[in-house]
């Protein structure tokens, strides 16, 4: 077909079509480059673990107790270790948490200090390495409150000086209460400003709004940051290594003042003090794909449930 | 269920209906006043006319009000604006109405001349286009604003020829010139009140129609308009 | 306006309002008649909703706000010290400019406010709520899908269930802040229509930057600019005869 329309005068039609179109494509292909690597690399990562724990991974092994010096059997009291452990942590950290971030977000004014400093604190903690939380839960809640509680209750006996479950908990649920603050501050905002204003001028108090308004309306982002908060907790090594782990237990903790088995300690040591590494080596792998889908269920919890909260709400 | 505004519209025909219908009262009187049949009250006349001049009054606030608060546009705005005007010329009737009813009284042996000179016909003839005026109005039906028009043609014929008449009487007569003169005044006074109806079918064609035919000649086509 | 002395609702005196440093609002002295349905016109910037948000006090929400001066509600000075703003909202609701009601069914909409007054008992809960709806001319529409959610409703019908919440708590007062703004025509005269219904059982202040909207919703009408209050007089004297130069050029669309 002729066109009788002039291309290079009509502004209608761009000089460098080509150019920017190359720079678009260019740009394009990068980014899928990019996921494509990205992809790759989770897949070999649970392609090795999926390949070398195979022969040991089975529900016998997630049920039976480890035998023979830890080079066979199962990890059922590392499981049971790790669930205790998150439980306990989260009933100490996600009540704290949500209150926090509801002061913060709903109570604090703009131009408070203490705000600043809670806020502060919190973004503070966020970066701590984990170690340090580990040191400090030995020192302050072993050692200090621990060790305090028997002097004044069993006379000096060591009881709950020690490392245990509890301690080992509080800790992680320090480690990941800046997590879960941030992550419930985050899900408060969302609700718009005009709906607590809907609510305040029908006389509602602030109180009222908020757990009848803001509370229900953010819900969803409040489990999804803690459920996540939490499972990071489950795979965390360095906090509980000198306040409540141990490699090796022979019956499951029986009370709060026991100590516990771990899957991220059970890797580790097998991994790095094991009698026969070679041997423990398949463990090692199916503990991990253990580990693994234990994290992964928990974060497909958290995305099941926002969802159905969302379908509900609309 | 009307709105508000819906309702005050309603309320400004009412207001309308009801002048329109005191100006028809008065017009009946001075024809009854005219044709020598007996004639109500003058206390009633005067009352009437009163309250004709302040429904006037009472419609032009209506309107302003109406304009100001309302913004009416359309078949709205149309019937405010004719509402102002419809009530300015039926005021009009009404004085009108009042002057035939007084120079009656000074016509002597009026009864022969207005036999003479066919009068009742005339005066009959106004009555009727009155009473279709209001008609008009109320059911904006425009076979009758045709009506009126040819009506009015006829008037305004017939009332020529009287007043000719009656002017070659006085010439030949000169006994008759107070009366005459009298009667000749009453005649444009009818005349005058035919006018007004038509203009008031004006209105009514542009509330309609949305055209003004104000000033036009009529001849007879007007009502196929 | 000063042969009111029974029929007055609010009497403002003097109020003033900061932001900061900043004089938002200068020495408004004013009388609300009740029963009546009072606009508060003028440019955008003029202080007509901060004036608005004063009378429930949701300017308090508001940060370095400070506010002199007095506003009597039925004599009593709603800015006094011991004075509990949450009672002062259930008798003044306000109906904001977006509709937002809340992410719940229809009918929980509705009852919110009673239910935060301590109503229980689900039968009067039920009375209230289709009263409400029908006092908001919206019953009709809704009364078959009250556990819907409300966020399936068009922009008119949220806006008169917002209304209808508004309703459900009995406020004495109904501040309106430019209701219609966001509605189509059709909706905008359907919330006029509401305004001039309501305006028998409550007194209604709207705020509206469409003064044609104000010329025919309004027994009262007041003209602010810069912060001041220029003008307030019955509607049609306001659009017929104004007495400010002021008012006059921003009626006639001269200014502003």
């Amino acid at each position: 077909m002729n066109t009788t329309i002039d291309e290079t005068e009509n502004p209608f039609f761009s000089n460098n079509k080509k150019g920017s179109e190359i720079k678009g494509k260019f740009i394009i292909g990068i980014t899928q480059l990019a996921v494509l690597t990205i992809i790759t690399v989770l897949f070999i990562i649970l392609g090795i673990i999926i390949y070398e724990g195979r022969e040991k991974f089975s529900w016998e092994f997630i049920s039976s107790f480890p035998t023979n010096g830890m080079t066979e059997g199962g990890i059922f009291p590392a499981l049971i270790g790790t669930f205790i452990l998150v439980i306990v942590m989260s009933i100490a950290a996600v009540p704290f948490g949500t209150i926090t971030a509801i002061y913060l977000t709903e109570y604090a004014k703009e131009n408070s200090k203490f705000a600043a400093a809670v806020r502060f604190s919190v973004r503070t903690l966020a970066v701590v390495p984990s170690i340090i939380f580990g040191l400090f839960g030995l020192g302050f809640f072993i050692q200090f409150v621990g060790g305090g509680i028997d002097k004044a209750f069993s006379g000096g006996e060591l009881h709950w000086g020690q490392p245990n479950i509890l301690w080992a908990s509080l800790t992680m649920a320090l480690l990941t209460l800046p997590v879960i603050i941030v992550s419930v501050e985050e899900a408060l905002k969302t609700i718009p400003r005009e709906l607590r204003e809907a609510s305040l001028a029908l006389g509602a108090t602030k109180w009222q709004t908020i757990k009848n308004i803001v509370l229900p309306g953010s819900i969803s982002g409040i489990m999804t940051g803690t459920i996540l908060a939490v499972s990071r907790g489950a795979g965390e090594v360095a906090p509980i290594l000198f306040t409540g782990a141990a490699y090796y237990l022979a019956t499951l903790p029986g009370s709060l003042s026991d100590q516990f088995m771990n899957l991220g300690y059970h890797i580790y040591i097998m991994a790095t003090q094991s009698s026969d590494v070679e041997k423990t080596m398949p463990i090692q792998f199916a503990t991990t794909l253990v580990l693994l889908i234990l994290t992964l269920s928990l974060n497909l919890v958290a995305v099941i449930i926002r969802s159905r909260i969302r379908r509900r709400v609309k | 269920m009307a709105t508000h505004f819906e309702i005050e519209l309603d309320n400004l025909k009412n207001v309308i209906q009801k002048i329109g219908v005191l100006a028809e009262n008065q017009v009946g009187e001075s024809v009854k006043a005219l044709l020598s049949e007996p004639v109500g009250e003058g206390k009633e006349v005067k009352k009437n006319e009163e309250k004709i001049d302040k429904l006037d009054v009472k419609i032009d606030v209506i309107c302003q009000t109406i304009f100001a608060l309302q913004q009416p546009v359309a078949s709205d705005l149309r019937f405010i604006m004719s509402a102002m005007q419809i009530s300015n010329e039926i005021e009009r009737i009404g004085d009108l109405a009042i002057s035939i009813i007084k120079r009656a009284k000074n016509i002597k042996d009026k009864h022969d001349l207005i036999v003479k000179f066919n009068i009742a016909d005339i005066a009959r003839m106004v009555e009727v286009i009155m009473v279709k005026t209001n008609e008009c109005f109320l059911t904006r039906d425009e076979s009758t604003i045709g009506e009126i028009f040819i009506l009015n043609n006829t008037v305004q014929n017939k009332s020529d020829d009287a007043i000719h008449d009656i002017i070659n009487e006085m010439k030949s007569h000169s006994k008759t010139v107070v009366s005459g003169t009298n009667l000749v005044i009453v005649l444009k006074h009818l005349e005058r009140v035919s006018e007004h109806c038509t203009n008031i079918a004006e209105y009514v064609h542009f509330m309609i129609n949305a055209k003004i035919i104000k000033h036009e000649k009529f001849d007879g086509k007007k009502s196929e308009k | 306006m000063k042969d009111l002395k029974k029929d007055i609702k609010i009497e403002v005196n003097d109020l003033s309002l900061y932001y900061g440093e900043k004089k938002a609002l200068n020495e408004i002295s004013m009388v609300i008649p009740k029963n009546k349905v009072t606009a508060l016109i003028g440019p955008s910037g003029c202080g007509k909703s901060t004036f608005l948000r004063c009378i429930n006090r949701m300017n308090d929400l508001i940060p370095d706000v400070k506010i002199t001066g007095s506003m009597l509600v039925e004599g009593v000075d709603i800015y006094d010290k011991n004075v509990d703003v949450v009672n002062i909202r259930k008798k003044i609701g306000m109906v904001f400019q977006k509709s937002n009601p809340f992410p719940k069914s229809i009918y929980e909409n509705v009852a919110y406010g009673p239910k935060i007054n301590g109503i229980k008992i689900k039968t009067e809960l039920d009375e209230i709520v289709e009263t409400s709806l029908r006092q908001a001319a919206i019953w009709d529409e809704v009364k078959d899908r009250l556990g819907d959610s409300a966020m399936g409703l068009s922009g008119g019908q949220q806006q008169r269930l917002c209304i209808a919440r508004t309703l459900a708590v009995s406020p004495d007062i109904i501040l309106m802040d430019e209701p219609a703004s966001a509605l189509d025509p059709i909706s905008t005269s359907k919330i006029e229509e509401l305004v001039h219904e309501l305006k028998e059982q409550y007194t209604i202040i709207i705020v509206t930057h469409n003064m044609q909207q104000a010329a025919r919703t309004s027994d009262y009408t007041a003209f602010f600019y810069l912060g001041q209050l220029i003008e307030i007089g019955k509607t049609n004297t306001i659009f017929t005869k104004p007495e400010q130069k002021q008012t006059e050029d921003y009626i006639t669309g001269r200014f502003g």
